[in-house]
């Protein structure tokens, strides 16, 4: 039984919850007092909670997905909580509504494949999102992602991302028979009728113009990646993924000739000593960290991670750089491993995208999982230095309202659609 | 559809599988480039949580020592200004000079032969605490050396050493400067004219004027062409090498005389004569064999200890420089584009008194790890032979003439046998550099000292009672 799996799943994440909590609090003591040590069972009783849910309302999802998200989760609040306890208890306010959100999509979308119905308001709402974080929105760091609200700030392309995830999953499956049949050909390459390639084309102009407007790269990377990814798996051509890639890179090139942001990042990326104190500060910053780690790292809570007065030696650490901290405390070795463990997500999300039978769910899936893959690779690529900088969070483990809610949004969508292929399959 | 997923998680597969390569590379292969590179200054910050060895005098007063705060240790330097130059400091923003700098790894127990010790103790849950430096400095002469500079006060350095093993009992640079106030001083001590963070003792380079008489002796009593009673005529004051005319410092003719008296009575005509006829390649051979043109060995960051030789644009030349013959003339009397350390010429001293022999010069006696174990014991070590025994002791005789008959009769007392040499620089827009260099007592020779100090009075003699003074305090007279 599925849940009785999940239950079991938990146990590793409750103990290394435990040890973690427990080990920050030894080694930062004099800065933090016991009761912190509630956020361990605080914790813990909300997932517990949540698997009680899961019981009642998908009894067949996927009994992986839960306990991988809470250590994630858990890594990520121990690291902020390390860095700031009153970070730590805003991320677990986060983490309840996330949670909360969760509980209410797998309850209402019980029937998620009526979502096939509204995917053009899911496609409008997505983009008005990024509308209004363009129009509205605070620039940090030259990048315009975030929007206020009263006392919050919200990251409206977390949201954006989910929503527009389930309108390709609609619109592809719709057309993937015409996008899949070809009319003619480009230069010997095999292409579909050219009204069918509007989508794409749209697409790209979105991302592109998503470059030029919030001014990030990584943003637009993501969304661009994802619409590539699905239209690759709708169709099984590689011809959209090779076509896309290069109008991606030509529009890459462009932004790096006309944006001082962009053709900032990229030289930043290419030489950051040289300008270690002002504009690649951050960066240096990180790989200094990183170095520090070594193979096991110092120890949790014994990094040099913060100043003598508490501020992060690394700009937006609890966000974008969480991974500097965790490699210089945790090392390759608990680095790799919190890797592993998204690998191990993805892989959980693609098999979830396999096992399903209809075209709209394992376009969902397939798409939901590309697009945390990426944003994975793109933030720790980013922060180690792999590829070029750019501001975007590390799913489940970065301090943030938005991404924590979303993400678990998602994660309700994936349960829902594992819920139903593994109830098919016993009856 | 499937086919393509599966396609899709091999890219994130690979993806991914790049991210743990990359990691790798920085935190193993590229980790040591990272944390040493100068932009980086975590590691200042990792060695504060360190508790620091302490630094202690001969008579084991604290020179350094820690305060805790906020989980880290910072510096405390009890006896403030008295010897920075050499103990220097360790400041997470202005880094670390002197013995703090050099010395580091055994003060924060990184050094091979602590950290094994260390690793256990941090096993057993013990803190990890870096290895006292025990160091040959007597605080008691250390402060004569500084306050007879202060009391006169002028620009300058003393240099005491211990005749037998080359351990430095005192090194006083002034102005100094209190290290425990560097965070509020910072830019007033960089911008001071008198420059108070350089330590004159070791990277200040002087004209050495008359005290090198010393090795223009050496080079023509061991060339065997000159003998101390070899004789030379002063008849008009002057002498002329290939037209350039060498005067002595007092105008009256010194009549006929022989070498000894030359050195007592420093006559330049007479220097500068035997320079010329042992030329350029002897004397430098010279200089070499009394450690010129190379750094001396000491406990010290090499870029803070200078070389001697002959300088030009404030570069070292190399000793085979070629020199017309006027320049090896002027060069024998001290002359010439010479620029000394105090420390070499209170070596050049110690060699005289120890019958030739220079030893290496150290100022960390012992290490000991904080269980009290002595885990480095510095050993005497002979550096540089440059004399005969029969050579130092003639020039050890014509020493003894100096104060007794000669320039540096301000340095005679009743109490001990001073044997010294004498010596100024001219230099424009001041007063005169003055030079004092020697050991004591004369027969059995127990401390030798070089001193100098800067815009003197003209004929350099208040720098006599800093050397007589320190010695006097050495000897414990």
């Amino acid at each position: 039984m599925q849940r009785n799996r999940e239950l079991v799943n938990f146990l590793p994440v409750v103990v290394l919850m435990v040890v973690g909590f427990a080990s920050v609090y030894a080694t930062r003591s004099s800065q933090m007092d016991a009761s912190s040590l509630t956020y361990g069972l605080l914790f813990v009783g909300l997932f517990m909670l949540v698997h009680l849910f899961l019981r009642l309302a998908a009894p067949y999802s996927d009994p992986f997905l839960l306990p991988l998200a809470a250590l994630m989760s858990a890594i990520g609040i121990m690291m902020i909580y390390r860095i700031d306890p009153d970070l730590a208890a805003a991320q677990t306010t986060w983490l309840m509504v996330g949670l909360g959100l969760l509980i209410i999509v797998v309850a209402v979308l019980r029937n998620y494949r009526r979502l096939e119905n509204y995917i053009y308001i899911c496609g409008i709402v997505g983009v008005l999102l990024l509308v209004v974080a363009i129009v509205f929105g605070q620039e940090i760091n030259g990048a315009r992602l975030w929007l206020k609200v009263g006392a919050f700030s919200i990251q409206p392309g977390e949201f954006s991302k989910v929503l527009i995830t389930i309108f390709l999953a609609g619109y592809l499956d719709s057309k993937r028979e015409l996008l899949s049949t070809t009319t003619w050909h480009l230069l010997g390459i095999p292409m579909p009728a050219l009204k069918h390639l509007g989508p794409l084309v749209t697409m790209w102009g979105m991302s592109f113009a998503l470059l030029l407007l919030m001014n990030d790269l990584g943003t637009s990377m993501l969304f661009f990646g994802i619409f590539l990814a699905m239209t690759y798996v709708a169709t099984g051509r590689l011809t959209y993924p090779v076509i896309g890639g290069i109008l991606f890179a030509g529009g890459a090139v462009l932004a790096y000739n006309i944006k001082g942001t962009v053709h900032n990042r990229v030289d930043i990326w290419i030489d950051p000593w040289s300008d270690a104190m002002d504009r690649g500060y951050q960066l240096v910053q990180s790989l200094f960290a990183i170095g520090d780690g070594g193979l096991f790292g110092t120890g949790l809570g014994k990094g040099y991670l913060l100043f003598q007065n508490g501020e992060p030696i690394i700009p937006a650490l609890h966000t974008d750089f969480i991974f500097s901290a965790i490699a210089e405390e945790l090392g390759l070795a608990g680095a790799t491993a919190l890797i592993v463990l998204f690998l191990i997500f993805c892989y959980r999300v693609f098999k979830i995208a396999i096992d399903s039978d209809d075209g709209f769910s394992k376009l969902l899936a397939a798409g939901l999982g590309a697009g945390f893959a990426l944003q994975t690779f793109v933030i720790l690529g980013g922060v180690m230095k792999l590829i070029p900088l750019t501001g975007i969070t590390l799913p489940f483990v970065s301090y943030g309202g938005s991404s924590i809610v979303a993400n678990f949004g998602a994660l309700a969508l994936l349960l829902l659609i594992s819920n139903r292929t593994n109830k098919e399959r016993r009856s | 559809m499937n086919p393509p997923i599966r396609k899709l998680f091999y890219v994130t597969v690979l993806l991914f599988a790049s991210l743990i390569a990359m990691l790798g590379y920085r935190q193993i292969i590229q980790a040591q480039d990272l944390a040493e590179n100068p932009q980086n200054t975590r590691k200042v910050y990792a060695q504060m949580r360190i508790e620091r060895g302490l630094i202690l005098a001969n008579d084991r007063i604290e020179l350094a020592r820690n305060h805790k705060e906020n989980d880290l240790y910072y510096r405390l330097y009890p006896t403030g200004d008295m010897m920075p130059h050499l103990v220097g400091y360790s400041n997470p923003t202005y880094g670390q000079v002197g013995l703090e700098h050099s010395q580091n790894s055994w003060l924060t127990g990184t050094a091979d032969e602590v950290e094994l010790v260390n690793l256990v103790d941090t096993l057993t849950g013990k803190q990890k605490r870096g290895a006292d430096l025990k160091l040959t400095i007597d605080p008691g002469v250390q402060r004569i050396a500084l306050g007879e500079l202060q009391k006169i006060g002028k620009r300058g350095a003393v240099v005491v050493i211990e005749v037998k093993t080359g351990a430095v009992v005192a090194m006083a640079s002034n102005p100094t400067y209190d290290p425990n106030e560097l965070d509020s001083n910072w830019l007033a001590l960089n911008a001071d004219p008198n420059a108070p963070l350089f330590n004159r003792a070791t990277q200040g380079l002087y004209t050495p004027g008359s005290t090198f008489k010393i090795l223009t002796t050496a080079a023509a009593l061991e060339s065997g062409t000159f003998t101390p009673q070899s004789r030379f005529r002063d008849d008009r004051g002057t002498v002329d090498i290939y037209g350039f005319t060498v005067h002595n410092y007092r105008t009256e003719p010194f009549g006929e005389h022989n070498l000894s008296e030359a050195f007592s009575e420093s006559i330049n005509t007479t220097f500068a004569q035997v320079g010329d006829q042992l030329g350029q390649n002897r004397m430098t051979d010279t200089m070499e064999d009394f450690g010129f043109y190379e750094k001396p060995p000491f406990d010290l960051p090499a870029d803070e200890v200078a070389a001697s030789g002959r300088y030009e644009n404030g570069e070292l030349l190399k000793p085979d420089d070629p020199m017309d013959r006027t320049q090896v003339a002027s060069m024998a009397f001290g002359q010439e584009q010479l620029l000394v350390t105090p420390l070499q010429m209170a070596l050049v001293a110690e060699s005289i008194a120890n019958g030739g022999k220079m030893m290496k010069p150290y100022s960390v006696d012992s290490v000991s790890d904080y269980n009290g174990t002595i885990v480095h014991q510095a050993s005497p070590e002979v550096w540089k032979t440059p004399l005969q025994p029969d050579t130092a002791s003639d020039i050890k005789d014509m020493m003894i003439k100096v104060v007794n008959e000669g320039t540096g009769s301000k340095t005679k007392t009743g109490k001990v046998q001073i044997a010294a040499k004498t010596g100024t620089a001219e230099v424009t827009g001041s007063g005169p550099n003055a030079w004092f260099m020697g050991f004591a007592p004369a027969e059995n020779p127990r401390y030798a000292i070089a001193v100098v100090v800067e815009d003197s009075d003209a004929g350099g003699g208040i720098a006599g009672p800093v050397m007589r003074e320190t010695l006097l305090a050495a000897l414990g007279l």
